[in-house]
């Protein structure tokens, strides 16, 4: 039965290769990812995907694509934030918490801002001296 | 031409309410879930029986049990998985995670039926042949797991 308990070993060493490359996943769920700091990004409305798990609007940042991600379905209908506020090609503003990691372009939704409107995601992540 | 079909498998009615719903998503997650469960822990124990631990247990009632439920697992995670597929369906067929998961799924179903072949069969399954099939088994299923798992995450 060496032989079995060989492959078995390499089952075990296979499951610990796949573990260590899940670990490298980068949660975009809850808030983990995102940097602690506020910032706010002005833009041009490029794509829209609402729904479930969560939303992403795609924005044009001084010609750099960034990833917005807004809340889940009723996040967003709490806050006003439908398919027909969010129009391609309307600026928009938005002031949330940016991805930590370099180079990666996501930023995590707080407020969004689109014809002087504001759509609050979370208000409790607001600055207090609003 | 595929990319018309995604869109508009997306655009679907039914699609459209499962992806803005805000019971019925997380609801069938759960069932998908519930699927890979099932799947993969009917699966792996019996696999590794198979690979030749605990010799002392007979195969044919293990098999009984497990090989249904296992199969029950992978129903219930074929068809949840078809619907979560298709609320993002554009976003998913570009995503190599996902078309790498579908084709080890292919491969993994392909083993599973030689394997339903030879040891439903029963005649003798103490062999090497099915020790590989079985360690493969285990193997393709728990990776698909990690495939999916990271498929939310790139």
């Amino acid at each position: 039965m060496t032989g079995s308990r060989l492959k078995a070993c390499w089952l075990v060493a296979g499951l610990i290769v796949a573990c260590a490359m899940a670990s490298q996943g980068w949660a975009h769920h809850g808030w983990g990812w995102a940097s602690d700091e506020l910032s706010e990004k002005t833009g041009e409305i490029v794509d829209v995907r609402l729904g479930n798990p969560h939303g992403e609007v795609d924005l044009k940042v001084n010609g750099q694509l960034w990833t917005i991600e807004v809340g889940q379905p009723w996040r967003n209908e709490r806050a006003g934030l439908t398919d027909q506020v969010l129009v391609e090609g309307r600026e928009m503003t938005v002031l949330g918490n940016p991805s930590t990691r370099e180079g990666e372009k996501v930023l995590k939704a707080v407020r969004v801002t689109i014809g002087g409107t504001h759509h609050d995601l979370y208000e409790g992540r607001l600055p207090d001296a609003e | 031409m595929t990319i018309g079909v995604l869109e508009s498998v997306e655009a679907w009615t039914p699609v459209v309410a499962l992806r803005n719903s805000l019971y019925a998503y997380p609801l069938v997650n759960g069932v998908h879930i519930l699927g890979v469960a099932l799947l993969v822990g009917s699966i792996v124990p019996l696999d590794l029986r198979l690979a030749g631990l605990w010799s002392s247990v007979a195969i044919q009632p293990l098999w009984r049990i497990l090989a249904r439920m296992a199969l029950a697992g992978f129903v219930l995670a074929a068809v949840s998985g078809t619907f979560l597929f298709a609320t993002r369906a554009t976003e998913y067929a570009d995503s190599w995670l996902f078309l790498a998961k579908l084709g080890l799924i292919g491969l993994a179903g392909l083993n599973a039926l030689w394997l339903i072949g030879t040891v439903g069969a029963a005649s003798r399954v103490d062999r090497p042949a099915v020790r590989i099939a079985a360690c493969l088994s285990a193997l393709a299923w728990v990776s698909v797991l990690f495939l999916g798992r990271l498929v939310g995450y790139f």
